[in-house]
């Protein structure tokens, strides 16, 4: 299979390629990408309030949910989610109601953008941009408007200042966030997010960027808590604050558009934890895929003499890539859950402080450090 | 996490160090509450063990109490409320009912009981749609606890199963008074009557203990 191809198509391609026209295969793959990432985004929002809630009950010495579903209450955001569909969709009264009504879409129509731009294993991907990271964090940099919009819209105080706030903190974090990503971006010598991670195999893990230079394991810091920032988690969840903002940008919305802000927060904590997990933690490369490999091969689709044909020898390696990937990312989640039940809120001056102060200049120092170090090494 | 003003490097940098620790040293107390077993109980299927001494609704027992008044007249409240006929020795219970609108769990009318028969109890749990229904009637052993529930209840089980042995010996009797007028299937009848006999007989002696 050729670079840039997806493998939605290629499947239609092969299964129907004789029957359909290549528009509608073309249509027909976009529809079950676009269907599998908004799977993705709502399940992952299902089992990720679950888990904050398990995480944040067993920090605090309690069980969390237990009831709902029989065990450990799973079923729980389930059953959250049958209430807020049925509860009343309310716009308030002198709001904007068209930009009131389109926030929380647009909001989720860029962080699930961004997801279909992610690959899900080496070659099952939908669209292998070769600017992947930059896709991926100008899409979820996008979601900033849709908050914007959304306290705009409210025609509240509150959410008003929620929104200015987190305009504030996205341009503040985003520069520290791109500017460590380029520590791992540099070294990998590609945006590609695949390329980046094949650059990381071999070694029993070794080969990971985090263990690659000494300048590597701040560059994740950074991007960790530049991330946070971004996803508006605690501490930096300055926005939404609910003690002094009454969930800020969000105080006026109800139902399922309020359930939008949360489903694109848990999607862009795992994508933030999903792009940490490719460009420091080896991407697809563990020990499962690596004996996956090593038994069956790791060629899901083969090409010869111009067919792509598929080959299911390669089906366990592909499995075992996405599983990989899958629990890197919730990792990742996980860290951030965990710090969000440690940290207080910190005062927005000091998020300011923070940004510019110290993750700017100390990201900068870091693609510096990196950069005179790998070109010591080569 | 303390951020200071910084006009030095050292301060710069010491607000860096000071960040990180602090953030890793929260990190590890929380990680230890995440891994440690949680303190609550998952309240109504289980419950928390009740102090000995802890004041519940009351439970009165019934057959001691002699309607002296004493536990009323103790009251500061006078949220207690009792009346009985008196035939002779026996008593005949109109009510014994126990405001607990008013009651302030005091435990002063236990002290002064002269046959002993009202407690405390360990149930704490009560809610009620109408002001009215906490207006208890404790001659039905409404404020018992828990253990005192059970006996109770095993005591009418015992009392319920007597009753049905005795209700099935009955009909089993009558069945085998019709049935002995038929011949043939009298074999079959005798087998069928030993089985059936054979659980009442199990259930009689314990019938008799309660």
């Amino acid at each position: 299979m050729e670079s840039g191809t997806n493998a939605f198509l290629e499947v239609l391609r092969m299964a129907f390629g004789d029957l359909a026209p290549g528009w509608v295969l073309v249509l027909g793959s976009t529809l079950l990408a676009v269907g599998g990432a908004l799977t993705l985004i709502a399940v992952n929002a299902l089992f990720a309030t679950w888990l904050e809630r398990k995480v944040s009950g067993h920090i605090q010495c309690r069980f969390g949910p237990m009831y709902v579903g029989g065990w450990h209450g799973w079923a729980q955001s389930l059953a959250d989610g049958i209430k807020l569909i049925t509860k009343e969709d309310l716009v308030p009264r002198g709001g904007d109601r068209t930009l009131f009504m389109f926030a929380p879409a647009l909001l989720l129509a860029a962080i699930f953008g961004a997801m279909v731009a992610f690959p899900i294993t080496p070659q099952i991907y939908f669209a292998n941009v070769d600017l992947g990271v930059y896709f991926i964090l100008g899409l979820s940099a996008l979601t900033t408007i849709g908050v914007v919009m959304a306290g705009w819209a409210s025609n509240s105080k509150w959410s008003l200042y929620g929104a200015m706030r987190e305009a504030a903190q996205v341009v503040a974090y985003e520069v520290p966030l791109g500017i460590s990503l380029l520590v791992p971006v540099m070294v990998a010598g590609t945006f590609n997010l695949l390329d980046a991670s094949a650059e990381q195999s071999g070694w029993y893990g070794m080969h990971w960027f985090i263990f690659r230079n000494p300048f590597m394991i701040p560059a994740l810091v950074l991007f960790f808590v530049a991330s946070l920032a971004e996803t508006k988690r605690a501490p930096f969840d300055l926005p939404e604050a609910e003690s002094e903002l009454v969930a800020g940008f969000m105080t006026e919305y109800s139902g399922i558009r309020w359930s939008f802000f949360f489903m694109e927060e848990y999607a862009a904590m795992l994508l933030m934890s999903a792009v940490a997990a490719v460009f420091f933690l080896g991407g697809f490369e563990s020990p499962l895929t690596h004996f996956a490999n090593a038994l069956w091969g790791d060629k899901l689709f083969v090409t010869a003499d111009g067919v792509t044909s598929l080959s299911l020898a390669g089906l366990p390696y592909h499995l075992a890539a996405g599983l990989t990937l899958i629990l890197k990312a919730l990792f990742g989640v996980f860290m951030m859950m965990w710090l969000r039940w440690t940290l207080p809120r910190i005062r927005i001056d000091q998020v300011m402080t923070m940004g510019y102060k110290y993750l700017t200049p100390l990201s900068l120092l870091c693609v510096l450090g990196a950069g005179i170090w790998e070109a010591i090494r080569s | 996490m303390q951020v200071q003003a910084t006009t030095t490097p050292a301060g710069y940098v010491k607000n860096i160090w000071d960040s990180v620790v602090s953030t890793l040293v929260g990190m590890r107390i929380t990680g230890k509450y995440l891994m440690q077993k949680p303190i609550t109980v998952q309240y109504p299927d289980e419950r928390l063990p009740i102090p000995d001494r802890y004041r519940g609704i009351h439970y009165l027992e019934q057959e001691k109490c002699i309607n002296c008044l004493a536990c009323a007249r103790a009251c500061p409240i006078d949220c207690i409320e009792m009346d009985a006929i008196r035939h002779g020795k026996e008593l005949e219970w109109v009510s014994f009912t126990l405001d607990y609108q008013k009651c302030m769990f005091c435990e002063l009318c236990v002290y002064p009981c002269p046959k002993d028969c009202i407690h405390m109890g360990t149930e704490f749990a009560f809610v009620a749609f109408d002001r009215s229904e906490f207006k208890f009637d404790l001659l039905s052993f409404k404020g018992m606890d828990r253990a005192a529930r059970v006996r109770m209840k095993e005591a009418e089980a015992k009392k319920k199963a007597k009753e049905e042995a005795k209700a099935k010996k009955a009909a089993e009797a009558e069945a085998a008074a019709a049935e002995s007028a038929e011949a043939p299937e009298k074999q079959q009848e005798e087998q069928a009557e030993k089985q059936d006999e054979e659980p009442p007989a199990e259930q009689q002696p314990e019938g008799d203990e309660a």
